[in-house]
Parts: structure tokens; sequence; C-alpha cells
């Protein structure tokens, strides 16, 4: 208990210095965001009010304050959620968490990121999956097959995979897929279950098949390890079946130092996926963030900013957590 | 108001799909074939939209579903020219200071209530409430009374009165020759009293216009969606049932739409895809540049040295060879050495700009006493000047262009790339920036929104200037004044071309280059044409489509390497 009350301490302490941080560099930037909202040919007696209705006239030690009050603060649970002051907040019983209201959009930030979020973690959820089916796939027979073509070929492919630049795989996926073959849909999310499951699969794949790649050469170089292992060989002398052996003594160690990865990939695919979210205009925290980032809004950089770093936090603890599950001699240790 | 980043965008994207074009998609009646009802007419585009509340409008692709959404006293049509829209009568007086509109009545709203002169008053003094986020406000300050709003000072606008249901005044201070031109932008566009008298977030867009926003119709960052208003005051018309605007889609996924006849027309094209289409003897007759209405340039500080010297200025404006801008987009990039836009009510094309003239640009050095030899390649301004250009697009690309045309006159630039937001920040603010490649589009269409806001020293500001080369000049802030005022349109264009002469002596900037947009659009879309000041002019579109969309996996049977990647079955060779 005391690990984890020290671990959590940690966790909070991480995501306040994170937040301070970015708020101090967003706000020293050069780049004037009341301009941004006006435009860059209003006139500057209209972007001077625009300041002003934003706040951005006061000290920033005094925004900063104002957003730290706001950001976590408590309120009866029983105000109405349309309350003026409460309108944009998300509360957790009397807890209340306001991340402001959007310069660009006008709307308050945990709305945004509410519709937002959730379609970030499937596409995280789905290109994770893709990861790991053609990593671990790949990666066992290669190492199974070690010194043959297929071995070759497969590592080839991999170091293909993981120098490939989203941006072009993912025009490459979307020319042949969408364009020419017409089986999947261009971009976009769709409006039934079934537009959002084909909406999917390009993004997905897209990720997917970059992170596979360095999965893929991971499990390869800890199977053909594990494999020669006496516990693998005893096993095998115990009258095990290759295939129990491969998968149960040998892969299943394979995956521990993969486990730490993949809690930490999916952390960083839950800050969003900048490139493949704006290919294909998938409506989730990646394209926000770049968006808000070029047009300086800041109440929206900061919330996509928590969220982030919430998700790797959060990811370091579930890896930590994974690693005690999978091996037994952390555990006891 | 992002037009000229929205141009900068599209000047990036100068390499595309080499893919070749596909056939147009038949209309299913002939040319001559009378417009008809029905149908949903779909666009892209890369960007996004921010509001549809006419008071906070700021961004030019939302002028598009606004101009849908909301009509006006007056507007512009397809040439730019002001029309009685919602008017039935405008009389002006004779001092020009007071413009009165009697509207059509029976006119309704969205939500099915007339439209009476008490709306307009109320949408006006709800769009210049100083707790409005109109980015616009200060276009209006000429109406009588409009300060002291503002100010707080007063509950309402003075200057704009009612006279009974359907009739409304608007007073001014001052004679304004562009009041009408003004008024016929979007700010203080009559909506409905759900509006209520001061602007609110939450308020979902209601108006008079010839679509309607219904509940769900806009999904932020994807798509937006009107539909036909069946109660809008032209009878007969709109024509389609509906328009989907898709927002931030990809401009290479754009064209892969439009092939696959997912949207209608198409305008963010790469520069590789606008050649093809320019060339292509199938798509030509269905594509049409837009007229010109953003000029670029480099400011030149007149405060800061060496551009204090009118020589220098003179100096580098004769040094650009526009010629080279214009091979960075040779479709969409008209050089000019005029302040104005080729297309923007003022030009004068017989008023000789500015020009490329290498040996004058030599004098002019030596005039000013940094005489260069180009065989030698010694003597110029001794110090070397920072150039601050923004990520993507023309700045980026011209500033290598502009680097190199100066230096065969001495100048040595070194060119800074920062994002649109430092780029302004930068460049916007008093002894900062010596020289800096600028833009501006149209807010509307008339010579003064260009003169005015780059030129008069009233724009000049220590920091978010308007006028980045911080040019003061007496004589010329008179004639921009008199030509504010005057009604005579002879005697406003013989100022204007004043203006222009001392614009191009004077040389604050080095006019260079107008931008056009290149649109297209399939043959079944009718009466698509772009518009003056609004991009496409849709009110009158109609659709005679005479198949479905391309169904998925119809179009390749050879599942060839080669049919894959080259050509499908569907299409023909590229004339």
């Amino acid at each position: 208990m005391k690990v984890l009350l020290s671990r959590l301490g940690w966790a909070l302490f991480v995501v306040w210095s994170v937040v301070t941080i970015t708020f101090f560099v967003e706000a020293v930037l050069p780049a004037d965001p009341a301009r941004m909202v006006a435009g860059a040919q209003a006139r500057p007696v209209d972007v001077d009010r625009i300041r002003k209705q934003l706040g951005l006239d006061a000290p920033i030690t005094t925004r900063y304050a104002i957003y730290m009050r706001r950001l976590v603060h408590l309120a009866p649970s029983s105000a109405p959620a349309n309350a003026k002051d409460h309108a944009g907040c998300v509360a957790f019983g009397p807890i209340h968490v306001d991340l402001g209201r959007s310069y660009d959009q006008r709307r308050p930030v945990a709305v945004i990121l509410g519709e937002r979020l959730p379609r970030t973690v499937a596409l995280a959820i789905a290109a994770m999956f893709v990861q790991l089916a053609i990593g671990i796939f790949s990666g066992v027979i290669a190492a199974l097959r070690k010194g043959t073509a297929l071995d070759t070929g497969v590592v080839a492919m991999s170091l293909i995979g993981v120098s490939a630049p989203t941006f072009i795989l993912g025009v490459f996926l979307q020319f042949l897929f969408g364009h020419k073959l017409r089986w999947l849909p261009l971009d976009g999310f769709g409006t039934t279950t079934l537009d959002h499951l084909k909406s999917i699969v390009l993004p997905a794949l897209t990720l997917g098949i970059f992170g596979a790649s360095y999965y893929t050469r991971l499990v390869r170089d800890e199977m053909i390890v594990l494999m020669k292992t006496d516990y693998v060989r005893t096993a095998r002398a115990k009258g095990a079946s290759f295939t129990r052996a491969v998968l149960a003594h040998a892969l299943r160690n394979a995956l521990v130092p993969l486990a730490t990865v993949v809690a930490l990939d999916l952390g960083a695919l839950v800050g969003g996926a900048i490139v493949t979210e704006t290919l294909f205009r998938w409506p989730g925290l990646g394209a926000l963030s770049v968006t808000a980032l070029v047009n300086r809004d800041g109440p929206v950089v900061m919330g996509t900013v928590i969220v982030t770093s919430c998700a790797i936090v959060l990811a370091n603890l579930i890896a930590d957590s994974v690693y005690v599950l999978l091996d037994p001699r952390v555990r006891r240790s | 108001m992002r037009r000229a980043a929205a141009v900068a965008f599209v000047l990036f994207s100068g390499t595309g799909c080499s893919d070749p074009l596909a056939a147009p998609l038949p209309s299913a009646h002939g040319e001559d074939a009378a417009p008809r009802h029905g149908g949903t007419l779909r666009l892209a585009s890369f960007g996004d939209i921010r509001t549809l509340d006419p008071a906070a409008v700021s961004d030019q692709l939302a002028d598009e579903p606004v101009q849908l959404l909301f009509a006006g006293l007056v507007d512009f049509d397809a040439n730019g020219k002001v029309f009685p829209d919602l008017a039935e009568k405008i009389e002006t007086s004779a001092d020009g200071l007071a413009y009165t509109f009697t509207l059509r009545p029976g006119v309704l709203f969205h939500d099915g209530t007339e439209l009476t002169a008490a709306d307009v008053k109320r949408s006006a003094e709800r769009s210049l409430h100083p707790d409005s986020p109109s980015p616009t406000g200060a276009f209006f300050e000429g109406i009588a009374g409009e300060p002291e709003y503002t100010q707080k000072k007063a509950e309402h606008i003075a200057g704009i009165t009612v006279g009974g249901k359907y009739v409304v005044t608007f007073h001014l201070a001052k004679a304004d020759a562009t009041f009408l031109t003004l008024l016929a932008l979007h700010p203080l566009r009559p909506v409905c009293k759900s509006a209520g008298d001061r602007y609110s977030d939450s308020w979902m867009p209601c108006g008079a216009g010839p679509f309607k926003l219904l509940p769900g119709g806009w999904d932020r960052g994807r798509s937006l969606t009107l539909v036909r208003n069946e109660s809008y005051f032209r009878p007969g018309q709109p024509y389609l049932d509906a328009v989907t605007f898709l927002y931030n889609v990809n401009i290479v996924t754009e064209r892969f739409k439009f092939e696959a006849g997912e949207i209608d027309a198409i305008r963010d094209l790469t520069q590789a895809d606008t050649v093809h289409y320019l060339t292509d003897e199938r798509w030509k007759p269905l594509g049409e540049f837009e007229a010109a209405h953003s000029m670029f340039g480099e400011s030149m500080n007149t405060e800061m040295a060496p551009f204090d010297n009118v020589e220098v200025r003179r100096a580098v404006a004769a040094a650009i060879d526009r010629d080279h801008l214009r091979l960075l987009r040779s479709a969409n990039i008209v050089p000019t050495g005029h302040a104005l836009p080729p297309d923007v009510n003022g030009y004068n094309a017989e008023i000789p700009g500015q020009k490329y003239d290498y040996d004058a640009a030599l004098l002019h050095m030596k005039k000013a006493g940094y005489a260069y030899d180009p065989k030698t390649k010694t003597g110029g301004y001794p110090h070397r000047l920072v150039y601050t250009a923004y990520q993507q697009g023309s700045s980026e690309y011209g500033a290598v262009v502009i680097q190199q045309d100066l230096a065969k006159i001495g100048i040595d630039l070194d060119i800074r790339i920062v994002s649109f937001g430092t780029y302004l920040a930068t460049t916007h603010r008093r002894h900062t920036s010596a020289i800096s490649p600028q833009g501006w589009s149209q807010d509307y269409p008339d010579a003064s929104d260009f003169y005015e806001s780059l030129f008069l020293s009233r724009a000049i500001n220590d920091e978010d200037t308007g006028n980045t080369s911080f040019y003061k000049n007496p004589e010329l802030d008179r004639i921009l004044d008199d030509a504010h005022r005057e009604m005579d349109a002879k005697k406003r264009q013989a100022l204007y071309d004043h203006a222009e002469i001392i614009l191009r002596d004077d040389a604050p900037w080095a006019f260079t280059y107008a931008f056009r947009w290149y649109d297209v659009h399939q043959p079944y879309v009718h009466a698509l044409a772009p518009h003056a000041t609004w991009v496409w002019d849709i009110e009158h579109t109609w659709l005679d489509r005479a198949i479905g969309g391309i169904s998925r996996g119809s179009v390749i049977r050879d599942f060839s390497f080669g049919s894959i990647l080259g050509s499908a079955s569907r299409r023909g060779a590229p004339k």
C-alpha cells in the first residue's frame, strides 16, 4: 500500500510538473492567441477586445493561479450541470475538473476532449491489436526459422516497416484500399457502428504496421535466446510438444519485456497519433492537439497535455503491474 | 481572415499525386435541361470552421455556410456588386449620412417567426456589443452612436433607428462610400429572436437564408449539413435539398473523393493536380479560375535601415523578378506590381505598376549609397537582414526566391522560418522586422480594404500593426480619407489611381503577385460558379446526376499489380 501511495504521489507530481511547464511555455510563446482567434487581418481594436474577453490581458501568474484553482476544485454535488461556474466542469462527486474553454471553438475543453478521447482510445486499442498480432506472429515465425529465407524476409520487412514514416504508409494504404480498390473508406469516422469499424481499419493498420515492425524484432530476438534456454529444452525432454514449449514456455517469457513496451506505447497512442489522425480525418486527440497548437488555443493544448500525461503516467503504472503479474520472480521479490 | 494562410497551405502542396485523372461522372440530361430540384451538394476543404454565428465569424471558410444560413439587407452578387436582398428598397439621404431600408414583408426566419426592422436593429446591436467576440466590429464604427455603445456609454446604438415594422435607418457619423459594401458582409445580418440581444456561444444558428441548420447538422471538425429552407423568401429556390461540407480533409484525399463522386466539386488542388485538370480536355470545360482577391509582396519597414531610404525600397521593387515567383505555382499565381489584386474594385490596369528592371535596381542602390558591382560581387548594403517567413507555403519557398533576387543587388537576407503565429507577432511589431513577406486578402471587395488596412498611418501600432511597413505619408492619408467619403465613382477611382502611383513610387512594399484559386466540378453539377466574395455561388446550383457513387470494388477488375497501381477499367487515357 505504501509503495502504491508513493507511486501515486509521484504520478501526481509528474502531471503537475508537466501542466505547469506547459502552461508557462505556451504562455510565453511570441504568437498572440487573440490575434489567432480574430484572424490575421482583424483590426487591432477588435483583437484588443477579444484579448480582454479571453482574459489574456491579465499577468501570466494571475492566469496560472486562476487556471490551477479552477483545474481541480470542490463544488456542491448538487451543483446543476448547467450552472454558469460549472458548465464546463467534469464532476466526480464534489470534485470538479475544469479545463477551461477553447478559444477557437468557444466550448468547454472537457466537452471537446470527451468527444475526442473515446475515438483516440478506440484507435489506440485497434492499432495495438494490429501491432501485437503482426509483431508476435512474425517474430515467433522468424525466430523458429532463424537463418532461413523466411527469417531474412521477415527481418527485412520489419526494417522497411520501421523505416517508413506513417504518412507514407498511410497514404499508400489509403491510395490502395480506399482509392483504387475502394474496399474501405478513404477517411472519416462514419455514422454507424459498421462505418466506424470500416473506418478504423486503415488508420489502425497504418499505426499497427509501423509499430509491429519493432515488436517483430523484439519478439524474434527474445525467442531466439529463450528457445535455447535450459527450461525450454527440459520441457521438451519431459515430453512437452513443440507448440507447447514455444507458446507456454518460450513465448510467455518473451512477452515480459514486450508488456512493458506495449503499456508505454498504449499510453503514447492515447496521446494521439497526429499524422495518422490528420491523414484519415480520424476525430481524435492527435489531430485536435496539432490544430490547437497551430492556432495557439491554449486551453485545448493544456487539456490534451493533461490527458496525454495522465495516460502515460497511468501506462507506466500498468506496465509495472503487468510486469509483476507476468514474472513471478518480481512478485516474490 | 485566414485566407493568406489558406493560400499558403495550397502553395505548400506544390507536389501531388500524379495518378491519371478519372473520367468525369456524367449528367443525366443534356446541357439544355431545365433546373431540377433535389439532391445534396457535397464539398470538402482541408480547413475547418470555428463558428456559424455571423457575429463571431472570422475565417473565409465559414463565410460560405454563413452566407447560406443568413440573408442580409444587402448582399453581393456573383460579381461582387451589392444588391438589395432582404431590403425591398434602399434610400440614401442627399448628404450620404442616412440609409433607409424598407424590408420585404413576410420574410420568415428558419424558426417561422417574421423578420422585422426591430430584428435588424437587435441583430446589429448583438453583433457590435462590446461583449461580442466579433473580429470585424471596427468596420462599423462609422455608424452614429456605435463608439458610445461599444464603450458601454449607451444602451443602444443611436444611429440605428426603427421607423415601423419594415423600415430601419442607419445614420452615419460621416459619409462612407463603403457602407453598403460593409453591410453586405455577414456581421450585421439578422438573426432569429432565439439569438437574443447578446452573443452566446450556445446559440444554434438560425437566420433567414436559403438553407437552415437542423440539430445535429454540425459535427465539429468533420462535417456540416445544411438543409433547404422551405420558407425561403425567393420562391422556388434553392434547388438543392441540402449542402454538405466536409472539413479537415487531406487535399489528396479530396481528389480521391472527387473522382469517386463522394464530393461534387473541388477547390483544394495540389499544383500537379491543378495542371492535370487544366490540361485534360475532358475536365477543362468543368474548371474555372476564381477572381484574384489576394495579393502578396515584400513589406519593407520604413523606420528601419536600410528601408528608411526610399531608393533602397525602389531597388528592391525593381530587383524582384515576379516571374520567378510565378513558378512556385504557375497556374494560380498572377505576377503583378500593383497594390491591388486585378479583380478588386479600384484596380486600374492602365496605371503601370512596379516592375522588374535589374539595371534600374542597381541604379537605385547606387543612389542610396550602397552601389553594388555584380561582376565582382562587391558593395551593396553591408549588413545582413533578417527575413522572417512562416512555415508552409509561398512564404517559405518564396523567401528563397527573394533572397536570390536581392543578393544580385547586394542585399543579403538571413531567412528565419517560424510558425504562422510567431510570424504574425514578429512582423507586426514596431522596430522588429526590416523586411518580411506579407499578404492581404479582401475582407470586402473594395480598394479601401487594401489601401487603408496596409498603408494608412492610422493603421500603425507598436504591436499588432496593420501597416507593417510603418509607412507614413500625410498626402496618401488625405487621399484615402477623401476616397473613403467620395460617393462619385469616377472621382473615387481617380483618387485611388493617385494612391496607387504614390505607393508604386514610394514602395513601402514591393508588390509581387496575386493569387487565384482553380475550381473544378463534376458535369452533373450545374450553376456552381465561383463567387466574387464568398467561395461558391450555391444558391442557384442544381444537380442532375446520372449515377450514384462509384461502388466499392467496382473499379478494379484486373488485380494485377500494374492495374492496382496504374490504371483502372473505368479510366480512359488522359488526353
